[in-house]
């Protein structure tokens, strides 16, 4: 059509012509969308007209359809993506829909009006259904007319046809009624089963395949749809006598996991991929990284030292003192850490400092110290390399430019699924629109920018109160706790003994809420907003972990004058036994005391490693119990109570809670370095942490499945990933300093740990150069280790980094300089083109120009030549 | 006992619910509080007080009058639930482009609605207001009369909304609604909408006007419409009445009929 008018355009000398073809088009355009409507419904026209046993076929087949698709309306049972988007897009959507079902309904309509015309007939139809020989019939001519359809449907197909006509055969006698089919099915014959066996595979693999075919959509869908309704009523039924009951059942089992996994699919997709998905992949991915972490302190630390080292009671350090033993099985003692569990491999303190354990001569604390390190190494490593290979992925687009038309284009989500979301969706599209279109206004006039400010900074001194009054309550609670600490915790309740972790992570909790409220005075654009919220978050997580951090540092020089006393006491009390063994009996050895009687001093590392697992304890049961009342508690609620209830709390107050992606990504941030930073004296922290991100995982998708709403305000943090990372880095380095500042600077304790003895922790490896290695081996590495080579290496590693940072930089501007070429030179064809177009026009004009021209002047000669010839003739006759 | 260093730990998260609530909190004090309080000392209904303010203060005759003195009462005395200025603009706008013949008001209340519906209908059109409690009846009549609408122009009829519609065809003899207002129980809104439909007197291009469909929220209604498939409908978003923080909207289906 266009096409045609085009030429019409271009060419008026052949107008008339034109305008002719252009009409005989027209109409055999006509006659090809009869032709094609009558082959749609069913081959009508195909299978003979006229015939009126064929008509009533088709007639029943339509009929079969339509009852097929009244039932699906009405079960609903098959919730396709596509039908369920269509119907949420509602007052939206319906419109540009109601044209395409206009077309449908239209044909509906002369369907019907067929089907009047031959209702009488297909009564007698019905009535005659023993009359078997007719129905035979029709099956036969179904098989013809059905091949067809199916050699119609599958161009790609060609071969396999010949099972398909039969079961479309079967599809129609099932659609006519079940229990007949049901009959049929029974007394099917073996090879008809495998061929029904087939056509349900097939069908199977053309479901599989649909997405990548080149077909029309609504082809597609119509495809899609007869194919799972096939699959669904066969597959059931294909298995042999008394395993089919087994087979059905396993076969709607799985059709439920796949609607499930649908569903599950549909939520992610629908709440915006960007952001709750993307947390649960970073919790994967963190998931993976504590696996590793596990295995190496699991593996290299705690399995040889449980397995080759000495045994429990054999050694002070590794047993549990007189003191204690009555309450250390006791179940209070053993949930903070104490007791039994304080006196095993899950600390440090109850490693031996012997160099080698067991028969394989494994060298005990050197692998203790290069695990730590190590593990500390291998995070660094990786958080870098995804930094680097995010920051590949993101590339260098500037977002922008052409924001409206971004928005305009791409906002839709069309995989979603799901009522709320698709509101949800049209909400903060409208909101997106509105945003941007007021900050372009804002940005070209600024007039109330005083009370802005005002308004800004008034939030950020909220917010920085707010921060010093947690800062200020931890403090205080961690000086509290010392008292209590001081004057002995059996005389104190349980609050009171786990003030300090109870409100960290209360704080941790509902602080961010508090600035969430803060931050909605600044009007910031929501990405900003986003940011600003991070920044905040991570301030007070900092704030109150490192507040943590120097309460411990205290309480660790504390330990160590104790540790002075107890030292000098201890010696004392040696000689003392001494002197009284030898006074009694001089001639026997030393009276063997028990070790759990043996005095011994306070160990610092394993009151660190305590607290940290107390903290990563306590943290997790506040996440999960928040889940449970603030999530799945308030859903039931709200659910239940929405029955009986005067407003709609679904919708309006209470509503359900929303999935905070950015919190939940920082406390999982925070819960890393903290295990990070303690996992030096306390080995198991790293399986605890396995542990509590697996059932997190689980918890927290149950959650967000069956209690959360998809966020209102979704928007895209593009780039947030490297983000976070980024703050992952930040996290890492901030947790391993104090961890690197105990190890380096405090001399570890005399009686307990791998270090025992040694005057700082990284003895253990001159210890080993020394012993372990062949002398030149360590004399070259004294000699590395010389600042002489050691500054210069490092000056190199500097410079390098320099060039290859200005190299990247430069590569980046070439890219931007490329893009901008690209852009013009993709202008500039555009400007050719159209020139070239134009000019074409041109010509075209000044050929019919000439052309017209042409028949004035043939015309004119043609007169010429007349009035030549009768003047001639003129003058002849005179 | 729980240490009170634990009990500060949860300031913020009460602060947090009551900035972010905020509005709720001062809804729940002018709608109720206030209402229950003023009840107790005048010892007269709340409709009866507003009518008394607006027969003090307004022109009689006026609806513009009227409507403005309703709207400075339930903004700075206290709390009704009308439909209010803002969303009253798009009532109002609706009506204007469709100038709808037969009008049904399901809900009149205190009469706000009633006089701004029919404050901008054609000439020759017909309001019919429902209205189930008597003395709100009595008010809402005294508040049209004194609007200056007859009795021509506004029916006002005392029965509960669920009695009245199967009885529309018979009783007042009309054949199609053009143009449907409901702002009674949000309850009753599907199963009336459903009796509507049954009772065939919407036609083809008849408009439905829901208030509240947010808050105080119908969502059984929001479901049902997005499903049946006999409109062409749109959410339009605003705030609640006289209240600035509370979302609520109003929901315009079209009736497009059986296809």
């Amino acid at each position: 059509m266009s096409t045609a008018g085009e030429q019409d355009a271009g060419l008026s000398l052949q107008e008339e012509h034109e305008s002719k073809t252009h009409r005989t088009k027209r109409r055999d355009g006509d006659r090809q969308k009869k032709k094609r409507r009558n082959e749609r419904r069913k081959g009508g026209t195909r299978a003979g007209e006229g015939e009126e046993d064929l008509q009533a076929v088709s007639e029943k087949r339509e009929r079969s359809k339509r009852k097929r698709a009244k039932s699906k309306q009405e079960t609903s049972r098959r919730e396709n993506n596509e039908e369920e988007e269509a119907q949420l897009t509602g007052g939206k959507g319906t419109k540009a829909r109601k044209d395409i079902r206009n077309e449908k309904t239209r044909r509906m309509e002369k369907e019907e009006v067929r089907e009047v015309e031959e209702n009488v007939d297909k009564g007698k139809k019905k009535q005659g259904s023993t009359k078997k020989g007719e129905k035979k019939e029709d099956g036969g001519k179904q098989l013809v007319k059905g091949k067809a359809r199916e050699v119609k449907k599958k161009k790609h197909k060609k071969a396999e046809t010949s099972s398909e006509p039969e079961t479309s055969e079967e599809d129609d006698d099932e659609e006519e009624d079940n229990d007949k089919d049901v009959v049929r099915l029974e007394c099917l014959s073996p090879e008809e089963l495998e061929k029904l066996k087939e056509a349900v595979d097939e069908r199977k693999k053309l479901i599989q395949s649909l997405r990548g075919k080149p077909w029309a959509m609504k082809k597609k869908l119509v495809t899609l749809r007869e194919s799972q309704e096939f699959v669904e009523k066969y597959e059931g039924a294909l298995g042999k006598g008394k395993g089919r009951k087994l087979y059905a059942y396993k076969v709607l089992m799985t059709k439920k996991w796949m609607k499930f996994q649908r569903d599950f699919e549909n939520f992610k997709t629908g709440c915006s991929i960007v952001t709750v998905a993307s947390y649960f992949l970073f919790l994967r991915w963190m998931y993976g990284i504590n696996m590793i972490l596990f295995g190496l302190t699991f593996g290299l630390v705690m399995v040889p030292e449980a397995l080759m080292g000495r045994p429990y009671g054999s050694m002070p350090r590794k047993t549990v003192p007189r003191a204690e033993e009555a309450s250390a099985m006791d179940f209070a003692v053993l949930w903070d850490f104490g007791g039994y569990a304080q006196y095993s491999v899950l600390f440090y303190g109850y490693y031996n400092n012997q160099r080698t354990v067991g028969w394989l001569k494994f060298r005990m604390p050197l692998s203790y110290f290069l695990v730590g390190v190590g593990t500390v190494a291998y995070s660094y490593m990786v958080v870098i390399r995804t930094m680097a290979r995010n920051a590949n992925e993101s590339g260098v687009g500037d977002d922008n430019s052409f924001n409206f038309s971004w928005k305009m284009f791409t906002s839709w989500d069309y995989l979603i699924g799901n009522a709320e979301t698709a509101d949800n969706k049209f909400a903060s599209i409208t909101t997106s629109f509105k945003e941007a279109i007021l900050e372009e206004q804002e940005s070209h006039k600024d007039d109330n920018i005083h009370l802005t400010r005002f308004l800004r900074v008034l939030a950020n001194f909220l917010v920085l109160c707010c921060l010093a009054g947690s800062g200020y309550l931890i403090y205080f609670v961690v000086r509290r706790s010392q008292k209590f600490a001081l004057d002995g915790l059996e005389n104190h309740t349980w609050w009171e003994r786990n003030e300090v972790n109870m409100v960290m992570s209360l704080l941790g909790m509902f602080c961010p809420m508090l600035f969430d409220v803060i931050s909605t005075l600044e009007n910031y654009h929501p990405r900003v907003a986003l940011q600003w919220q991070l920044g905040r978050i991570f301030a007070l997580f900092l704030g109150n972990l490192y507040t943590f951090i120097i309460a411990l540092m205290d309480e660790i020089n504390l330990k160590r004058k104790e540790e002075k006393i107890v030292k000098f006491n201890i010696t004392t009390w040696e000689a003392s036994l001494y002197n009284g063994t030898v006074s009694e009996n001089s001639t026997a050895s030393p009276v063997t005391i028990h070790p759990a009687d043996v005095p011994r001093g306070p160990c610092w590392e394993t009151m660190v490693g305590q607290e940290f697992v107390r903290l990563i304890i306590s943290d997790t049961m506040t996440t999960y119990i928040t889940l449970l009342i603030g999530d799945f508690l308030r859903a039931v609620l709200v659910r239940f109570l929405n029955y009986c209830w005067c407003w709609d709390l679904e919708a309006g107050f209470p509503s359900y809670s929303e999935f905070d992606v950015s919190g939940n990504v920082l406390g999982l941030i925070f819960n890393q370095g903290m295990i990070w930073m303690g996992s030096f004296y306390a080995p198991c922290l790293p399986a605890l942490n396995v542990i509590r991100l697996h059932v997190s995982m689980y918890l927290q998708c149950w959650a967000v499945m069956c209690c959360n709403v998809p966020q209102e305000r979704v928007f895209k943090a593009s780039g947030s990933n490297n983000f976070y990372m980024a703050m992952l880095l930040v996290i890492l380095f901030l947790s391993t300093l104090p961890a690197i500042y105990t190890i380096v600077s405090i001399p570890p304790s005399f009686d307990c740990g791998p270090f025992s003895g040694k005057n700082r922790m990284f003895d253990v490896i001159h210890e080993t150069l020394e012993s372990d290695f062949p002398p030149w081996f360590s004399k070259v590495f004294s000699y590395a280790s010389n600042p002489g080579l050691v500054l210069p290496f490092i000056l190199l590693m500097v410079l390098a980094i320099y060039y290859l940072q200005s190299t990247s930089k430069s590569y980046r501007e070439a890219n931007v300089e490329l893009k901008k070429k690209l852009q013009m030179q993709n202008e500039e064809n555009k400007r050719k083109n159209k020139r070239a177009a134009l000019k074409a026009q041109m010509d075209l004009e000044e050929a019919r120009m000439t052309a017209q021209e042409q028949q004035r002047n043939n015309n004119a000669s043609v007169q010429d030549q007349e009035s030549g010839s009768l003047n001639s003739n003129i003058n002849k006759e005179y | 006992m729980v240490s009170p260093a634990i009990a500060l730990a949860f300031l913020p998260l009460l602060l947090t619910l009551i900035i972010r609530y905020r509005y709720f909190f001062v809804l729940f004090y002018r709608a109720v509080l206030i209402r229950m309080w003023k009840d107790c000392v005048t010892g007269l209904s709340r409709e009866e007080r507003a009518f008394q303010y607006v027969l003090t203060h307004a022109t009689p005759g006026d609806p513009d009058s009227i409507l403005d003195t309703f709207d400075v009462w339930c903004s700075k005395v206290e709390f009704i639930s009308n439909i209010g200025p803002k969303k009253g603009k798009i009532l109002d706008r609706l009506l204007m482009e469709h100038s709808p013949l037969t009008v049904l008001e399901l809900g009149a209340h205190c009469g706000y609605s009633t006089v701004r519906i029919a404050r901008s209908l054609p000439l020759g059109a017909r309001l019919y207001s429902i209205e189930m409690d008597q003395r709100n009846a009595a008010i809402a009549e005294k508040v049209i009369r004194l609007a200056g609408f007859d009795d021509d122009t506004v029916e006002l009829i005392v029965n509960p909304s669920d009695e009245v519609i199967p009885q529309l065809r018979s009783d007042y003899n009309l054949e199609r609604l053009d143009f449907v207002f409901m702002d009674h129980w949000k309850k009753c809104y599907l199963p009336d909408l459903q009796m509507l439909e049954g009772s065939g007197l919407l036609g083809k291009g008849s408009i439905i006007l829901a208030d509240n469909v947010l808050f105080p929220g119908a969502p059984k209604f929001l479901r049902y419409i997005r499903k049946s498939g006999l409109y062409e409908w749109r959410i339009h978003r605003a705030t609640l009445e006289y209240s600035k923080g509370i979302r609520d909207g109003m929901a315009e289906l079209v009736y497009q009929g059986i296809k």
